[in-house]
C-alpha cells in the first residue's frame, strides 16, 4: 500500500487518538544519517546545517517518520563545562567531567545559543525544520537531568554519592533540570519537539530504587514543564527498564520508548496509560541480514500494531552508525507491508 | 494572576518569553468542551509551530491574554474536531453557504458544524503544498483556487474527521468549490445539496411581485427568501433524521446565541474601526470574523473568549492605547487575504484597516428574532456578500469611502480564483473615488519583495 499521510500528519492523529493510515516509523537515527550522507561522523555533530543535511538524506533514502536531531547525551554536560574530545569518526568522547575542575555552584546553567555544541542542535532544527517541517516532525533529543547528572561528575563517584550524598546529587540533578528547561525553550522556539532521553537512568546502569529517588522525579518535572506548552511529549530509557515499568506512567510522558524490555510485557503494563515506541534490538540491526530483519520486524509491528493507546515502530535504541543501509531498509519496509491500520 | 503588558505586535519567540509570565492555573482555566483531559488549549504560537503551522514563526500577534487564547483556541481545530467525535458528538460539514447551515445544526444535541472549506487557508499558515499537490494529484486542475485544498483534505482525513452528514451550496455560490466539492461527492462522500438563489434586483414595473430588503436597502423578490426556507427546512428534516430529534425551540436558542456571538463581534469591530489608535491587528481581527461562521466547533467558549477581547479592546480604546501609530492609513480590504502574512505586511508598512469585506457579510447580519426561525434566517441570508452583484457587494466599502473614512483600498485576488478574480476588476470600477491596489495571492511562501515594494508605494502615495 502507498502512503496516504505525510509523516507529520500521522505523528498529528497519533497523539490525539486517531489511528493513523499506518503506524508511525520512527527508528532511532541519529548520527547514523552521516553514514547515510557520507559525511565524517565530526562533522555531524559539530555543524549544525551538516547534521540537518545528514538527518535530511536519511530520511530521503529511509522514508521513515521523523528526523532526530541528535549525537550523543553529553551535550548539555559539556555547555556545563564537561570536556570532549572529538574522533574524526565516531562520536565524542568524555575527557574530564565538569565536577572534577568545579564544584557545583559554580556550574552555569550554559546559554544554548552559544555553549558549546548547543547552537549546533538549534542551527539543525532551524535548517531541517526549513526543509521540511511541513511534512516531517523534527524530534530534538533532550538529556535528562539525572543523566547531565552523571556527565557532569565521575560516573563512579556519581553512583556511590547516589547512596551517601542525596542532597549534593540532588542539587546537580537540580542544575542540570535547569538547564535541559534552558534548552528545551530554545528547541521550541525552533521548531523541534523535545523527547527525553535518560540512557543512564536505565535498570541497566542504576537500581530501581535510585531510579525512583532521582531520575523519575526530575523527568516528570521536565515533563510537567512541556505539558505547559500542550506538547506531547516522548520519554526514551534505553537498556532493560523491566524493573521499573510499573513506574514509567508516573513521569506522565505521553509515549514511552523501550529499549531491552519484553514488547508483551510492556503492551500488559503501559499500553492502558501511554502509547508505546519500540523496540527492535539494534545489534540485530548491525550484525543480522535483511531477511531476518524483515521476519523480527513483522512479529514486533504484529503484536504492537494494536496497543491501547497506539504504537510507534522503532529501534529500542540508537541505529549504528555503520548499520548497514539494507539492513534499515529492511526494518523499515518491514513495517511498511504489515503496519497499516486503514485498509 | 497575568496582567497584559503594554499592547504591541510580538513574534513568536517574545510569546514564548511572555508564556512564561502565564501561571499552571490560568493555563488550566481555559478548555474546550469544558474537557480538563483534552481540551486545554492556551499555548504560545511556538507549539502549533513545532506541529507544522510553519508561519508562525513569521507572524507577529496581539501580545494581550486574550490574543492568545484566540490563537490557542483556533489553531486546536483540528484536534477538537477529532475529540468531539470521540467523545460521541456528531460532525456537520457545512460548506459554501458560509454561516447559515450551521446554526441549523446547533439546534441539535451535540452536534458540531464546520467548514471543511476553510482548509482553504492551510496551504498559507503551514507554508505548505502538501495539501495542494495532492489535490492536483486527485484530478484538481491548478487554475482552481486554493479551496482545492479541501479536495486533499477529504482524501486524508488527518485535518477532520469524516462528518456524519454534509451540506454543501450550489447555485449562486462560487464555481471553483462547487467543482471540489462535486469531486469530493465521486470519492463517495455523500452531499446534500442546497440551491442558493441569486440575488438579483426586484423588478419595479413587475409591482405585483412581493418584494423584500436586505439590510443595506436592496429589494429583491420575495420569493427568493421562500425558497430558501424551503431549503432550510429540507436541511432541518434531514438533521431531524439523523439525531432522531427536532426541537423549533432550540432552534430560536440556537439563532439568539449565534447573534450573541454577532453582537459582539460587530461591538469589537466598531470599537477596532473607530478608535483614535487601532486597538487591535487587522490578523486577528480578520480571525475573529470568520469566527461567526461556526464558533470555531465550540460557540460556548468561542462566546467566552469574544467577550475577553471585547473586554481587552474596549480597555485600550479607552486609554487611547493600541498596536499601531496614530498616523497609520486608513484602508479598506475586501476579499480575504488567504496569506495572513498579507495583513501582517501592510500594518508594518504603515497601513491600518478599518473596513472589510470578507464574503462572509451574511454571517455578520443579526438574524431576526421574532419573527419565524427559518424565514428569519433566510432573510439574513439574503444579505450575502456572494449572491448579488458586486455593486451591493461594495456598497459598505463604497460608504466608508465617501465619508472620508478610508484612504485607499485593498483587494486581494487569488491565483487560480476564477470567481472573485473576476470580480476583482468590477471592484476596482465601482470604487473609482479611491485608490485601489489589487494584489495577487501568490501560492504560499510566493510573496516577494516586489510584492512589498509596490504595498509601500501604494501607502507613501496615499499618505
Ligand atoms: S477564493 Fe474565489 S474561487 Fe476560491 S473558493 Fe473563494 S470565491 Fe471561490
Amino acid at each position: 500500500m502507498n502512503d496516504i499521510l505525510t509523516s507529520r500528519e500521522r505523528f498529528g492523529l497519533l497523539v490525539i487518538d486517531e489511528k493513523p493510515d499506518r503506524c508511525n516509523i520512527m527508528p532511532l537515527i541519529t548520527s547514523h544519517a552521516a553514514t547515510v550522507k557520507g559525511m565524517k561522523v565530526r562533522d555531524y555533530y559539530t555543524n549544525g546545517e551538516n547534521m540537518a543535511r545528514a538527518q535530511i538524506a536519511a530520511i530521503d533514502k529511509y522514508e521513515h517518520d521523523a528526523i532526530s536531531i541528535f549525537s550523543e547525551v553529553g551535550i548539555i554536560a559539556e555547555a556545563m563545562g564537561s570536556e570532549f574530545e572529538y574522533p574524526e569518526n565516531d562520536l565524542p568522547i568524555q575527557r574530564t567531567p565538569a565536577l572534577e575542575k568545579k564544584d557545583i555552584e559554580e556550574i552555569k546553567i550554559p546559554s544554548p545559543t552559544c555553549d558549546a555544541r548547543l547552537p549546533v542542535y538549534l542551527e539543525a532544527i532551524e535548517y531541517a525544520y526549513d526543509a521540511l517541517g511541513d511534512r516531517v516532525p523534527i524530534l530534538t533529543y533532550i538529556p535528562a537531568p539525572f543523566t547531565t547528572a552523571m556527565m557532569l561528575s565521575d560516573p563512579n563517584k556519581f553512583l556511590i554519592q547516589t547512596i551517601k550524598e542525596s542532597s549534593r546529587v540532588e542539587s546537580i540533578v537540580d542544575r542540570s533540570l535547569a538547564a535541559a528547561i534552558e534548552l528545551c525553550y530554545h528547541v521550541i522556539d525552533a521548531g523541534g519537539l523535545p523527547i527525553i532521553v535518560d540512557p543512564l537512568a536505565s535498570s541497566s546502569v542504576v537500581s530501581p530504587k535510585t531510579y525512583r529517588q532521582y531520575a523519575l522525579p526530575s523527568e516528570r518535572k521536565l515533563v510537567d514543564f512541556l505539558h505547559r506548552y500542550d506538547l506531547d511529549v516522548i520519554l526514551h530509557i534505553c537498556g532493560d527498564t523491566s524493573p521499573i515499568l510499573d513506574v514509567l506512567p508516573q513521569t506522565h510522558a505521553d509515549l514511552i520508548s523501550i529499549d531491552r524490555v519484553n514488547m508483551q510485557q510492556a503492551i500488559d503494563k503501559l499500553s492502558s496509560a501511554v502509547r508505546i515506541i519500540g523496540n527492535y534490538d539494534t545489534s540485530r540491526l548491525a550484525f543480522s541480514t535483511p531477511d531476518d530483519i524483515k521476519a523480527e520486524v513483522r512479529n514486533m509491528v504484529e503484536g504492537a500494531l494494536h496497543a491501547k493507546q497506539g504504537y510507534i515502530a522503532a529501534t529500542g535504541c540508537e541505529v549504528p552508525i555503520k548499520a548497514p543501509e539494507e539492513n534499515v531498509m529492511a526494518f523499515v519496509d518491514s513495517v511498511k507491508e504489515v503496519g497499516w491500520y486503514w485498509v | 494572576m497575568y496582567q497584559d503588558l503594554t499592547p504591541e505586535k510580538i513574534g513568536l519567540k517574545e510569546w514564548s518569553k511572555q508564556f512564561r509570565m502565564v501561571g499552571d492555573s490560568e493555563i488550566k482555566e481555559f478548555k474546550y468542551y469544558n474537557n480538563d483531559e483534552w481540551g486545554i488549549y492556551l499555548s504560545p504560537p511556538a507549539t502549533f509551530m513545532v506541529y507544522g503551522t510553519r508561519q508562525l514563526k513569521k507572524l507577529k500577534f496581539d501580545n494581550s491574554l486574550a490574543a492568545l487564547r484566540l490563537w490557542g483556541f483556533t489553531f486546536n481545530e483540528s484536534e477538537r474536531l477529532f475529540r468531539a467525535r470521540q467523545s460521541g458528538k456528531r460532525i456537520i460539514a457545512a460548506m459554501g453557504d458560509l454561516g447559515t447551515v450551521p446554526v441549523i445544526a446547533m439546534a441539535f444535541p451535540d452536534c458540531i458544524p464546520f467548514y471543511p472549506d476553510c482548509t482553504w487557508w492551510t496551504p498559507f499558515f503551514n507554508e505548505s503544498t502538501v495539501l495542494l499537490d495532492k489535490a492536483s494529484e486527485l484530478g484538481t486542475p491548478e487554475a482552481s483556487c486554493f479551496v482545492r485544498s479541501t479536495l486533499a483534505a477529504f482524501h486524508k482525513m488527518a485535518y477532520f474527521p469524516k462528518p456524519d452528514i454534509m451540506f454543501a451550496s450550489t447555485g449562486a455560490s462560487c464555481d471553483d468549490y462547487s467543482c471540489i466539492m462535486q469531486m469530493a461527492e465521486e470519492m463517495g462522500y455523500e452531499l446534500n445539496w442546497l440551491e442558493i438563489p441569486f440575488r438579483r434586483q426586484h423588478r419595479s414595473f413587475h409591482m405585483s411581485e412581493e418584494h423584500a430588503v436586505t439590510d443595506s436597502g436592496f429589494k429583491y423578490p420575495k420569493r427568493f427568501e421562500t425558497y430558501l426556507v424551503n431549503e432550510y427546512k429540507r436541511v432541518w428534516r434531514k438533521m431531524e433524521a439523523l439525531t432522531g430529534t427536532g426541537d423549533l425551540k432550540k432552534l430560536n436558542a440556537s439563532i439568539e446565541k449565534n447573534n450573541r456571538v454577532r453582537r459582539l463581534v460587530n461591538d469589537i469591530k466598531d470599537l477596532t474601526q473607530t478608535a483614535d489608535v487601532a486597538p487591535f491587528p487587522a490578523l486577528e481581527m480578520m480571525v475573529i470574523e470568520f469566527g461567526n461562521l461556526y464558533g470555531y466547533a465550540d460557540i460556548d467558549e468561542w462566546l467566552d473568549i469574544l467577550k475577553m477581547i471585547k473586554d481587552t479592546v474596549a480597555d485600550r480604546v479607552e486609554k487611547g492605547i493600541g498596536i499601531l501609530p496614530s498616523d497609520a492609513v486608513p484602508l479598506a480590504w475586501v476579499t480575504p487575504t488567504a496569506d495572513p502574512l498579507l495583513l501582517n505586511i501592510v500594518e508594518d508598512l504603515g497601513g491600518r484597516v478599518v473596513a472589510t469585506e470578507y464574503v462572509i457579510n451574511q454571517a455578520l447580519t443579526i438574524i431576526e428574532e421574532d419573527i419565524e426561525p427559518f424565514q428569519a434566517l433566510a432573510r439574513s441570508f439574503m444579505n450575502a456578500s456572494l449572491i448579488g452583484s458586486t455593486e451591493e457587494r461594495v456598497r459598505q466599502i463604497a460608504g466608508s469611502v465617501d465619508s472620508g473614512k478610508i484612504a485607499g483600498v485593498i483587494i486581494t485576488n487569488m491565483l487560480g480564483c476564477s470567481h472573485c478574480a473576476m470580480e476583482t476588476r468590477l471592484i476596482e470600477e465601482k470604487l473609482k473615488n479611491v485608490p485601489v491596489l489589487a494584489i495577487d495571492v501568490p501560492a504560499p511562501l510566493g510573496i516577494t519583495e516586489q510584492l512589498k515594494t509596490r504595498i509601500t508605494a501604494f501607502i507613501e502615495m496615499l499618505r
